[in-house]
């Protein structure tokens, strides 16, 4: 009960998210174009003629999807905290337990709801043209495990900072860390250090965001032409369904860990004094 | 019942209660004074589990802390600065009475009471409501059924003095088994709600008694106002400093104010006169609760007072401008 109401009060102060709302739309404008006019060849190659495009969805969603989570996310806790509201709440006869899960359900629940919204027009329209419906539901299921992940790092840092734009500044530096981290980090470790392809591996998938964009690619792109040297290595390594399934595990674990940090990081943070 | 023994928190090398032993029984109604940072609504925070103490604080016998839903679920509570949630009046009384597993008939019922009914005001977004009509909504929260213990943090602090009397008869009105922990600056309000008073500094207990003994305490004390052109107020200052019977001296905006023994008052205008110190306009009056609070903080450094007992002390003389500190 308590955590269902508290999870309703996050969906309704994330809807009414002046960037929440803007990323969204603009997430479902960018791949709305993409699907309308990146598949110029689909007339003579059918659905592989879109491949580029999802891919390109695919690209898009890494960048626009954990902004989406990652606003309201860091504002939650860290904007009521300096607001003054979650000291009350905390002072009703809850748990800081109910309130990590209630504000994390709400939050994810709104991103959920506004992927799905946008997925909706975009993924009616891909289908329309002749891309399998199983390719579009299983580029949303990836995208909800990316949303669901930067869900629970949002609320990592939001649980522990306190201030709104301290969390959210904090949260936009892993953002740009992650990405960083990306192909440009991989081939300048690749570079520099000389790594072993198993330690590329290994780092690709423990970055949520290469974990998604490479286990997008290998499955939209039939020839997983942008995958990169790591992903195709990760391909030769656990075949496309291996990579897929350890992309999903890799998000999943994301979303698990961080919410258990962000749970430890309220259960023990000490409100200031007032 | 509310009970602590050995009550301590810190804040880094900030010591707020230190060693603080306390017994407040069901249906007591208790005012809790003390200046600002004598650690008032510290002692609230550490009773509805909002901060980590040491010591032992337990409501109905049952130990407070930040896991202890059971306690907050028996505290009632009104915060000093009501935090305005991105809900309407109907939103935030739905919320929180649904927080507590209770209908929202009660709730709608005292804010009808308050002049706040539901069916009317209900679509208001909190942020629209005044501050004081805030408070109203956070105290007919806070004075729902089952609770057996209402913490007020200043809950009269932004209201007009209608509101102001809604609400202490609100609070009055609560039922007799609650205990009622109030803090507050207004000695008004210590008169009408509680029949007994705590005074805090230092982290320590400094006073634990009725209104009358805490008033008496400050019965050999007089606050006169003196009204002087403005260039004359500092020589009136130097002229009082060192004066028989004079305490404090406090410059203001048209004149200075000068607490004085009872009956000192005189001497210290005619000490003004042989100094040829034109005086256009005097009156002299009790001293306030923040005075008497003062005083009390300032004589009692030596440890906590038993129950009923005022601290002993005579009051000490203080030299022209100096302005004592808890």
């Amino acid at each position: 009960m308590t955590v269902r109401r508290l999870a309703r009060r996050e969906v309704v102060d994330a809807l009414r998210s002046y960037w929440f709302v803007l990323d969204a739309a603009l997430f479902t404008a960018g791949g709305l174009a993409l699907v309308l006019f990146g598949g110029g060849d689909a007339e003579v190659l059918g659905y592989r003629g879109y491949a580029r495009a999802l891919a390109g969805l695919a690209q898009l969603a890494m960048f626009f999807v954990p902004l989406m989570a990652l606003f309201p996310a860091t504002a939650a806790l860290a904007g009521d905290r300096e607001a003054g509201t979650l000291e009350y709440v905390l002072a009703q006869p809850v748990t800081r337990g109910e309130v990590f899960l209630g504000t994390w359900v709400g939050v994810a629940t709104a991103v959920l709801l506004s992927l799905v919204a946008g997925f909706g027009v975009i993924g009616t329209v891909a289908v329309a043209r002749g891309v399998p419906g199983a390719l579009v539901a299983g580029l949303l299921g990836f995208t909800l495990l990316l949303g669901a992940a930067f869900t629970s790092v949002g609320l990592w840092l939001s649980a522990g900072a306190s201030t709104r734009s301290r969390a959210t500044s904090l949260g936009l530096t892993v953002w740009i860390f992650l990405l960083a981290l990306g192909s440009l980090g991989v081939m300048g470790a690749l570079v520099r250090w000389g790594l072993p392809a198993s330690a590329l591996e290994a780092w690709t998938l423990a970055n949520p965001v290469e974990a998604f964009r490479v286990a997008m690619v290998a499955v939209l792109d039939p020839e997983a032409s942008v995958l990169g040297p790591v992903g195709a290595s990760l391909i030769g390594t656990l075949g496309r369904g291996g990579l897929v399934a350890a992309a999903a595990g890799s998000l999943l674990l994301w979303s698990a860990a961080a919410a258990g940090l962000g749970l430890r990081r309220l259960a023990t943070y000490t409100e200031p004094r007032s | 019942m509310i009970r602590a023994e050995g009550l301590c928190k810190r804040y880094g090398a900030h010591v707020v209660l230190d060693g603080l032993d306390l017994r407040i029984d069901r249906g007591e109604r208790v005012a809790l004074l003390g200046l600002n940072g004598a650690g008032k609504t510290t002692l609230f925070r550490c009773i509805l589990g909002l901060t980590p103490f040491e010591g032992r604080l337990s409501v109905d016998a049952l130990a407070a802390g930040p896991s202890a839903r059971e306690v907050r679920r028996r505290v009632g509570y009104v915060p000093q600065r009501p935090p305005i949630f991105d809900l309407s009046l109907a939103e935030f009384v739905e919320l929180f009475t649904a927080i507590r597993g209770a209908a929202t008939d009660g709730a709608a019922a005292r804010l009808e009471a308050f002049g706040l009914p539901l069916a009317a005001r209900g679509r208001q977004p909190l942020r629209e409501l005044s501050g004081g009509m805030l408070q109203k909504a956070f105290l007919a929260l806070a004075l729902g059924d089952g609770r057996s213990v209402l913490l007020l943090d200043e809950p009269t602090a932004s209201l007009d003095p209608e509101s102001r009397r809604d609400v202490l008869r609100a609070v009055a009105g609560a039922d007799l088994e609650t205990t009622v922990l109030l803090a507050t600056h207004r000695l008004e309000e210590v008169r009408a709600l509680a029949g007994r008073v705590l005074l805090l500094g230092g982290g320590r207990l400094l006073f634990d008694g009725p209104v009358e003994e805490l008033e008496a305490a400050a019965a050999d004390e007089r606050l006169l106002w003196v009204e002087l052109p403005g260039p004359s107020r500092v020589e009136a200052a130097r002229a009082l400093e060192g004066q028989a019977g004079v305490r404090r001296v406090y410059a203001n905006g048209r004149g200075i104010e000068v607490a004085v023994a009872s009956g000192a008052g005189l001497d210290a205008l005619e000490a003004l006169r042989r100094r040829g110190l034109a005086v256009t306009d005097f009156h002299s009056r009790p001293p306030e609760l923040e005075t008497i609070l003062e005083r009390l903080a300032g004589e009692a450094h030596g440890g906590p007072v038993a129950a009923g007992t005022r601290r002993a002390g005579s009051p000490r003389d203080v030299g022209a401008g100096e302005r004592e500190e808890p």
